[in-house]
């Protein structure tokens, strides 16, 4: 009886410690498909019920684009994955010990070694070899990771096979293929299915190295939710949810299915008893059924992906455009826009020495001035930009390309300092940039993760160019940030910077002039400011290179977008400033009525535009920035 | 006999392409300097001498602190997590262990972008906190949040190999020990823990790999500023775009797995009476 007690007493214990776990384990989950339902966008507050974010997901090119790629990915690097493992499995255990081992050894790289290994090494392979990046290196790579599962979990099955049963089924005439089929794959099938199983998952669910791999704006579900967590997107929650249901549906199906067959098989057992006899053939011809059904599900899905209307490769950097206007351009000029993004000039500049093409890049002024340099441009022909002249005149012949010969404005602005009215004292903003070393801000500053723009904070809070390449400056710079960095403790942030400032999460934020008015306008308590010292006068113009064989249509989507009721569009969507005359007039009378960020500042004799670098003085920056980071 | 050998050749030489050489360019880039292309390539150290400087070093320290500490966590969690489901019935514990690999099945980006929601300044545990009265904690961009975000994503590959092991241990073995004399802690650890080394080992091994080499959750969770070793390989790669000193890095932390997996292989009875 007493014993009893104290074990009911322990179970309760134990289901309380379960318990715990599994709300540890699924409290994400749980929120996700909870907010996926929020009438708002946001992540933290549930405002009511609604399915708003499903009706968009279905309307998302991006994300339908990439559930299709993730699925049709999965399917295939699982069949081929399955067919490659299994013949291979079936092989070693018939194989001298040593290939035995090598291929053992082998094989066991990519589970043993991190995914992002793994990634890089694709990388640098796919790179030499001048294969482009895009759907077909997905595929390969993702066939590279999930055989080795196949193997391991297949060739335990295989080698517990008693090898005398193949031998006994040719004695009585079977082919070599047909032991293979009717002997030796029925024995091994679950060691097979669970293969599949984990091929699946493995692929479905990858993003490293997908990442690493991509390119022509082939995108999986991954990477697609690691483009949009910097700014929040719900949709992206919606599609969580579904497929959060779909693998649950699978997985009791998959674990009750057995308990079902087994119960089937006893009642045909049963039958045969009573002299009914079940055609063994007949089970065959439902596997073949399924299988052919998925390969030709693959084939159908594979040509529908190749399509044959013309395609224009556009790199800009991440949310920097209103997506409905590619929709819009590819339904008038009967095309299609393979969209790519980017998060810094600097990775731009990687994809493209990696051997990416595009048609038409947005670059900045710097890098503009680079890929000029490095005869990387194709002149534009102004005389096929039938919109010319809506381009506001003031911001045109700047130092990098005086004539414009090569570019044309997108978007300009500045860089300052966000901070919200009821924290920071009026008084503390004749610092300038040094409020940003003001104690009293300790642990309540975002900085903007960008090498350029740190260093250019630092440079004007000392008083030196932002241009500079005299070692001594650029180390005091360094100084100043890496003191920044001990005394203040601030977060690097990136676009994420924007859902915070608007949750009002910190006091300063250290942003674009065209952020600010995003955030303005939705966070009445902040207010923008330039300081003295001076700022970057940035500028981001569309150019196009010079190995672009679309030199029409690039020409034909530039022009698009310097139509008035195109660009107002993009600036309403984005909130940066545009360079066409007609559509800034309208953003100061509508979205952004009001905000004086819209309006970039500038006049300042202290302002500069950043300048090309030698490769002398990059290495320099690279290198201590990477330390800045490490710190 | 001999018909299925010629079975195993297409994956030899498949392998080789993709795997091995793969990996043999990654050490090249990794002694060499010129750049992202092969042309005109010179041997060098400078890439592994450079990471011999202190700022490196401390990256590298942190991986392995951050790695250790999230392997600390699944253990002890993970482990307690599989013994106690193996108290209940079989059918109960088929449950259970589907629902600890649920997670495992769904996207590791979709879950820590969900931590965002929960840990940000305005999210949902400090809305709480301030019901209760408490006033707000920042969690977001902190070592305790990146730690929380690895210890519930790599929690499951813990709990599954040690309840494999752990199912397997006969009970007739317990009660032995028991009838022979032995307290109930006397029996866990001579017998029950003992048994369930191989589990605890291969859990061990996966959970270290895997946080010791993540950019995905630091990124996310601990913001710009926060760098493990997989933000320095991937910033390498793809802001900075100096693919030499990105090779060395994953050499290094290659290796270190490398010696790090021998180890605990060496803890492992069974893995070693196997080879």
């Amino acid at each position: 009886m007493e014993e009893r007690r104290i074990q009911k007493k322990h179970k309760t214990g134990s289901v309380l410690y379960i318990i715990l776990c599994f709300l540890f384990l699924y409290l994400p989950i749980l929120v996700t498909m909870i907010f996926s339902f929020n009438s708002s966008k946001s992540l933290t507050r549930f405002q009511g019920f609604s399915l708003t974010w499903y009706e968009r997901l279905f309307t998302d090119n991006e994300i339908m684009g990439a559930v299709y790629v993730s699925i049709s990915i999965a399917l295939l690097a699982t069949v081929i994955s399955t067919i490659l493992g299994t013949i291979t499995a079936i092989g070693l255990s018939k194989s001298r010990k040593i290939i035995k081992e090598i291929i053992i050894n082998v094989n066991n790289i990519p589970i043993m070694n991190p995914d992002i290994v793994t990634a890089i090494g694709l990388m640098i392979l796919f790179s030499s070899l001048k294969i482009e990046k895009g759907y077909l290196t997905m595929l390969l790579a993702h066939v590279c990771f999930c055989t080795p599962y196949v193997i391991t979990s297949v060739y335990p099955k295989v080698r517990n096979l008693d090898p005398a049963l193949a031998n006994a089924a040719m004695d009585l005439g079977a082919t070599p293929f047909q032991a293979l089929t009717k002997v030796i794959l029925p024995m091994i099938k679950e060691g097979i299915f669970a293969g599949v199983l984990l091929a699946f998952t493995m692929s479905f669910d990858d993003f490293v190295v997908s990442y690493f791999i991509t390119g022509n704006g082939v995108k999986n579900i991954s990477i697609v939710v690691y483009n949009m967590t910097r700014r929040t997107n719900p949709t992206i929650n919606a599609l969580s949810t579904i497929v959060i249901v779909v693998i649950m549906i699978t997985l009791v199906v998959v674990n009750i299915v057995p308990v079902l067959t087994k119960k089937r098989s006893k009642k045909n057992l049963e039958l045969e008893k009573e002299g009914i006899f079940i055609s063994k053939n007949e089970r065959l011809k439902k596997y073949t059924g399924i299988i052919s059904g998925i390969i030709l599900i693959v084939v159908i899905v594979l040509t529908s992906y190749a399509g044959n209307k013309e395609t224009l490769k556009i790199f800009n950097a991440g949310e920097y455009i209103d997506p409905d206007l590619i929709t819009e351009f590819e339904k008038e000029y009967n095309c299609r826009i393979i969209y790519e993004t980017f998060d810094s000039n600097e990775s731009m500049y990687t994809k493209i020495m990696s051997g990416e093409t595009y048609d038409i890049i947005v670059p900045s002024d710097y890098m503009i001035e680079r890929l000029i340099k490095e005869n990387r441009l194709a002149e534009i022909d102004w005389s096929r930009l039938s919109n010319r002249d809506n381009l506001n005149k003031n911001i045109m012949g700047m130092n990098f390309d005086s004539e414009n010969k090569y570019s044309v404005p997108y978007f300009y602005g500045t860089v300052g300092i966000l901070y919200d009215k009821t924290v920071v004292k009026e008084d503390d903003l004749k610092d300038g940039w040094n409020l940003l070393k003001n104690t009293r801000y300790k642990n309540n500053i975002y900085m903007y993760d960008s090498e350029r723009d740190a260093f250019m904070i630092a440079l004007k809070a000392l008083g030196y160019s932002m241009n500079t390449d005299k070692k001594e400056e650029i180390d005091a710079a360094y100084n100043w940030l890496i003191e920044q960095r001990v005394t203040m403790n601030p977060v690097d942030v990136g676009d994420d910077v924007i859902d915070n400032m608007i949750a009002g999460n910190k006091a300063l934020a250290v942003v674009y002039s065209g952020d600010a008015a995003y955030i303005m306008a939705e966070n009445q308590n902040l207010e923008f400011f330039n300081p003295d010292e001076g700022t970057n006068e940035w500028f981001d113009c569309m150019v196009i290179m010079n190995s672009s064989e679309k030199m029409i249509l690039a020409h034909k989507f530039i022009d698009f977008m310097l139509d008035v009721e195109h660009a107002t569009a993009n600036s309403s969507f984005v909130g940066y400033t545009s360079p066409v005359e007609g559509a800034y007039q309208n953003m100061l009378e509508t979205d952004y009525k009001g905000i004086s960020s819209y309006t970039p500042v500038m006049g300042n004799k202290n302002n500069e535009i950043f300048r090309y670098q030698t490769a002398e003085t990059k290495g320099y920056f690279a290198d201590l920035w990477t330390k800045i980071k490490a710190h | 006999m001999k018909h299925y050998t010629k079975l195993v050749r297409p994956y030899l030489i498949w392998s080789l392409l993709i795997i091995v050489i793969p990996l043999l360019m990654i050490v090249i880039y990794s002694v060499t300097t010129g750049g992202n292309t092969l042309v005109n390539i010179q041997f060098t150290l400078d890439s592994f001498k450079k990471f011999a400087e202190p700022v490196y070093l401390q990256v590298f320290l942190k991986s392995l602190q951050m790695g250790l500490i999230t392997v600390g966590f699944c253990f002890f969690i993970g482990y307690f997590l599989a013994y106690t489901i193996c108290k209940f019935s079989e059918h109960a514990q088929n449950y259970m262990i589907l629902l600890v690999t649920i997670p495992m099945w769904i996207n590791t980006l979709l879950r820590t972008y969900a931590w965002i929601g929960i840990l940000s300044d305005n999210g949902i545990l400090n809305t709480i906190l301030e019901k209760l009265g408490f006033s707000s904690i920042s969690f977001m961009y902190t070592d305790f949040a990146v730690t929380l975000g690895m210890v519930s994503d790599f929690l499951p590959f813990m709990v599954i190999p040690i309840y494999t092991s752990l199912s397997k241990i006969d009970d007739s073995l317990i009660e032995a020990a028991h009838d022979l004399g032995a307290n109930n802690i006397q029996t866990f650890f001579k017998v029950t823990f003992k048994l369930s080394i191989p589990g605890v080992v291969s859990g061990i091994i996966t959970t270290f790999l895997l946080s010791v080499s993540t950019f995905v959750i630091p990124k996310l969770l601990g913001g710009g500023q926060y760098m493990l070793i997989g933000n320095l390989i991937e910033s390498q790669f793809i802001s900075v775009g100096n693919w030499n000193f990105g090779s060395a890095i994953s050499v290094i932390l290659a290796v270190v797995i490398l010696v790090a997996i021998t180890i605990m292989r060496k803890i492992d009875p069974e893995k070693t009476e196997d080879e």
